[in-house]
């Protein structure tokens, strides 16, 4: 992809990642979030598969240094739960959001320290054969399900922001102005589609006519002889 | 649809009659309106002077001259600033974009876009970054028995080495080979020419060349070489390597990037002399995410993220 404006639109859709459903601010008081979910989507797992497709990259965003796991597995019978691992005593004021840089001595504290200082290759991640299952709280830590079984995605979204009082994230006006040109390119795009497909539709058929009658000529071609 | 009825009809006309008619006029007109068009200009042509035929031939070549140099260079388009980020923007995007995935399954990938004609000679070489992505690499050894080099092998961890013995292993079992690598000693290569293995090896890409710098007088620093390194090799005027795992930690992807940057520019200098090339863009991408020119910066702009936040497990 070299053309210089096709470029500039598809660096625009990283606006999806940004806003939409999704976009919030978690509370420090949060440490980590899992989801715990079957790989296919049938027997009630679509919502569950659909919040982490859309709703958590936007979430990540915003969190970065929150961890967010999905653990799945081939169980579809199984449930579809997402665990919220909250900090219980309150955290120090001057220290940011992130568990890795906290100074405060707090149990809860020393113990996300403590997982922190382990290699990544031995912390628990997400997985498709099941292998980390969601954790038990630490000492100091509090867990919060949602049960996601046969919910849609919006209303797990809508629960997972009651349950943890994170702030939504609103688009800036020229976010927003830029939100607007992207949908009015879609919507040219598809009148354009159309008219594109309308004519290279035409073009096949008539070819197609083309094709039939120079096997007619052909056929009577060969009766005649 | 009136159109296509009129030829219908016309053709059907002339395959009536067609026994009867000379071949050539079997095309009709508008299938074929380059012969007829070929034929006029021929004769035009053969009425002018000398002087304007000459002419005329002139503008022919400059006109295939032209064509030729158009293509010459596969096409690039220089990235403005706008749209280029810093490492850690970059990452904060593509932690998002992955979120969830198990990260065996997900690498940080580069793309260094090249300014370069087509039929040039390419930049190929052999890196070892700081921190290898992956490591897996069984490395065999072709040396004469007994010698240093095999004393080398032995004690680097060859898996396979020897002269005849890993021939005839070779043959007899090409397609369960112990080995990802295989490296051969100077002396050796008359021994591995004469083994014929090309049929086997070549298209696996494991026959020892120079070419590859896998023909060594040096096995040892060659195989200190290869562990944990990878070959990349410009293709279509890019080239493409997975440069970290999607763990690692911003200051873990900087060393390599900038050590795989660095080798690429250096391999440029080095091919000044044979072949001009310009490292136009450095682009990182992961396994699922979208792509970004990166600027050469590090820090990020949001000044609520730092860099330690990028490291947490995703």
């Amino acid at each position: 992809m070299v053309n210089p404006g096709k470029r500039m639109h598809v660096l625009q859709a990283l606006l999806a990642l940004r806003h939409g459903p999704g976009a919030a601010i978690l509370p420090p008081e949060i440490t980590r979030i899992h989801m715990d979910f079957a790989l296919k989507w049938n027997d009630g797992h679509l919502g569950p598969r659909k919040f982490w497709k859309t709703c958590l990259p936007r979430l990540k965003f915003w969190n970065p240094a929150i961890p967010m796991l999905v653990n799945r597995s081939d169980q579809q019978a199984g449930p579809a739960t997402m665990s919220i691992y909250f900090r219980q005593t309150s955290l120090d004021p001057t220290s940011p959001s992130s568990s890795s840089t906290s100074s405060s001595t707090s149990p809860s504290s020393v113990a996300a320290a403590a997982r922190n200082m382990l290699p990544l290759a031995q912390q628990p991640k997400s997985s498709t054969e099941n292998e980390h299952p969601a954790p038990p709280p630490e000492a100091g830590e509090r867990v919060v399900t949602i049960d996601m079984k046969n919910v849609h995605s919006d209303a797990i979204f809508s629960e997972f922001m009651a349950k943890t009082g994170a702030t939504p994230v609103h688009p800036s006006p020229d976010e927003e102005v830029e939100m607007r040109q992207v949908e009015e390119r879609e919507e040219r795009a598809t009148v354009d589609r159309a008219i594109v497909k309308k004519y290279i539709d035409d073009k096949r058929r008539e070819e197609r006519m083309l094709a039939l009658a120079r096997h007619e000529a052909e056929a009577i071609k060969l009766a005649n002889q | 649809m009136a159109s296509t009825k009129q030829c219908i009809a016309s053709m059907a006309r002339m395959s009536l009659t067609s026994a009867a008619r000379p071949t050539t006029s079997q095309i009709p007109k508008f299938l074929a309106p380059s012969i007829i068009q070929g034929q006029t200009q021929t004769r035009w042509k053969s009425a002018g002077t000398s002087a304007m035929q000459s002419r005329e031939r002139e503008k022919e070549k400059l006109k295939r001259k032209r064509r030729q140099q158009r293509f010459k260079e596969y096409k690039y388009a220089t990235p403005s600033k706008e749209e280029q980020f810093s490492l850690c923007d970059a990452m904060r995007y593509l932690r998002a974009a992955e979120v969830g995935r198990p990260p065996g399954s997900v690498t940080y990938e580069l793309a260094l876009k090249i300014r370069t004609i087509k039929n040039g000679p390419v930049l190929r070489d052999r890196i070892r970054l700081p921190y290898p992505v992956k490591n897996d690499t069984r490395i065999a050894v072709i040396c004469k028995e007994g010698s240093g080099a095999m004393h080398d092998a032995r004690t680097g961890g060859a898996v396979a080495f020897g002269e005849e013995s890993l021939f005839e292993m070779i043959k007899k079992n090409p397609n369960k080979l112990p080995f990802n690598r295989l490296i051969c000693h100077v002396d050796s290569e008359p021994a591995l020419k004469k083994a014929a293995l090309g049929r086997i090896l070549g298209p696996k890409g494991l026959m020892p060349s120079l070419k590859t710098n896998s023909i060594t007088k040096s096995v040892k620093s060659l195989m200190h070489e290869m562990v944990g390194a990878e070959n990349y090799r410009e293709k279509i005027g890019a080239i493409r390597m997975p440069i970290g795992n999607i763990q690692f930690s911003p200051k873990m992807l900087t060393e390599n990037v900038k050590a795989m940057v660095g080798s690429v520019k250096d391999n440029i200098v080095v091919m000044e002399d044979r072949v001009k090339k310009d490292l136009i863009e450095v682009v990182l991408t992961s396994s699922n995410g979208p792509g970004f020119p990166l600027s050469g910066g590090f820090s990020p702009t949001d000044d609520k993220v730092l860099p330690a936040h990028l490291s947490t497990a995703m």
